[in-house]
């Protein structure tokens, strides 16, 4: 029921006075510069395996692997390109924010907030809301690239395809859409890390030990919901392909 | 950026000096058996449904995703087998273990920096006690173990939801989705699938008892140790993931090649 309300709240408090622009930037530079270089890591990782086993089950059923590029892209622009930047921002960035909102609730700063009049949801939730949303949302448009880049070099490398075919290949199997679908699932999960944590950061339990659980819980609750989510968004998106 | 560099790889050589004292204490020392099992016990209770779930939906998303792709050659057939190869070689070992990383690595990693930080783990020293022997090796241990157990798990459960979303959404019954398993689903595929869940738990247990292990600064640094357990494990389990799939391609080629 609180988690409601403070959602409602959040929302409203971003088209409520004050505007907190050096809060959101701040928050902004946090979600993005920081995570950019361990998503853009994971990423080149994550494209190697996937096409050295697309390439692996190609040669299983069809003998050849010449479609593995289209396979590969689709899998990448679909779920793993996303997929693995919100699990990364879960514990990255949401766990900060679990941390940063308990400690403050059990320091009792939240309560000296309400005494000085101010909205705590407000004043703490609103600005991680829009800093995660817009955050995960250029996050997610730069692994996919940054992953499909790294597949299409190790196809050039391993497998020998050229530049050109990867993408002529890669063409006949995605499309734009693709790409949009991939940044509806960003903002998706966007909106959900900092609530989740943020949730839990306001009812965390006294005590180092609280703010501890509270993180962990976090990190837990919102990688289970990403999943899930993740199920339901593309079990949508599949009418619409 | 060579600040950076030094700072990653010293932390790695720490971090294997620890596992290197952690192993030598396991071989030199009476092993407290008591210990570990309670251990695994605790971990493995907290952390069976979340996995369970993760591992469901993991299927579930992979099968819709076979479903689009094999619906344009239509090769419903092989949908079981493929979705099931996908999940077990690749995607379900990754997905399953990110999520363990949040669990089990990031409560460890706070237990023990909280002891840390209240100066427990010294404490234990003072009574003349080993408390790598003590406090880091059955959780080591434990989460090795029951790690191992909780991803293979979450792979069978992989491949309920993928059974149960073939049948709902692409039309495939049950009996046809199991029964192409083995089509696709080698003998070599399920090893480097355990092979690589093995490693992941590894990677998760040192990494975690090593942060936790090496906590400094209240409070605020137990919450530090947390978050980078989370985040380094993330990042090693994506790079043995490419190293156990490469290291697996030689092995498979090798194989084929001699026979």
């Amino acid at each position: 029921m609180f988690f409601l309300k403070m959602s409602l709240g959040a929302v409203q408090g971003l088209f409520q006075k004050p505007f907190r622009k050096n809060e959101i930037l701040q928050q902004l530079y946090f979600v993005g510069n920081g995570s950019l270089l361990i998503i853009v890591f994971c990423v080149c990782f994550a494209a190697v395996v996937t096409i050295l086993e697309s390439s692996f089950h190609m040669k299983m059923v069809i003998q050849n692997d010449s479609m593995v590029p289209g396979f590969a892209a689709l899998l990448i622009l679909r779920e793993l390109g996303v997929v693995v930047t919100a699990l990364l921002l879960t514990s990255r960035v949401g766990a900060g924010f679990a941390a940063e909102v308990g400690s403050m609730q059990v320091t009792e700063q939240v309560d000296a907030l309400k005494m000085l009049g101010i909205d705590p949801v407000q004043y703490l939730v609103s600005p991680r809301l829009i800093a995660c949303i817009l955050g995960s949302l250029f996050l997610v448009i730069v692994a996919n690239l940054t992953c499909l880049f790294c597949a299409m070099l190790v196809s050039e490398n391993m497998l020998g395809y050229s530049a050109q075919m990867f993408l002529t290949s890669m063409r006949r199997f995605v499309s734009f859409q693709d790409l949009i679908f991939a940044m509806i699932k960003g903002v998706v999960f966007g909106t959900v890390i900092p609530l989740v944590s943020c949730y839990f950061g306001f009812f965390c339990k006294p005590g180092a030990d609280g703010v501890g659980k509270a993180t962990t819980q976090s990190v837990v609750f919102s990688s289970i919901t990403i999943i899930v989510l993740d199920f339901v968004l593309s079990y949508t998106f599949s009418f619409f392909y | 950026m060579i600040s950076l560099l030094n700072k990653i790889i010293n932390e790695i050589g720490l971090s294997l000096l620890f596992l290197k004292e952690i192993l030598n204490t396991l071989f030199k020392t009476p092993c407290k058996s008591h210990l570990i099992y309670e251990q695994i016990w605790n971990v493995t209770m907290e952390s069976f449904a979340t996995t369970a779930l993760a591992g469901f939906f993991v299927g579930a998303i992979m099968t819709v995703q076979f479903t689009l792709q094999m619906n344009e050659f239509g090769a419903l057939g092989y949908l079981g087998g493929l979705a099931t190869s996908g999940t077990i070689r690749e995607v379900g070992p990754l997905l399953i273990a990110f999520m363990l990383s949040g669990k089990v690595g990031a409560f460890t990693s706070a237990e023990l920096g909280t002891m840390r930080v209240t100066e427990q783990i010294d404490a234990i020293r003072c009574l003349g006690a080993n408390p790598i022997q003590e406090i880091i090796l059955p959780r080591f241990l434990g989460i090795i173990i029951s790690a191992f157990f909780l991803l293979g798990i979450g792979l069978l459960m992989s491949i309920l939801g993928g059974m149960f979303l073939g049948s709902l959404f692409a039309g495939v019954n049950p009996e046809e989705y199991v029964r192409h398993i083995p089509t696709i689903l080698a003998l070599p595929s399920i090893f480097s699938g355990l092979v690589k869940c093995f490693c992941f738990a590894v990677v998760l247990a040192t990494i975690c008892t090593y942060k936790g292990y090496t906590t400094t600064g209240g409070a605020k640094g137990v919450g530090r140790s947390v978050v980078s357990t989370a985040v380094t494990t993330m990042i090693c389990i994506v790079v043995f993931d490419w190293l156990t799939s490469y290291i697996a391609d030689i092995v498979i080629r090798t194989i084929q090649e001699s026979a």
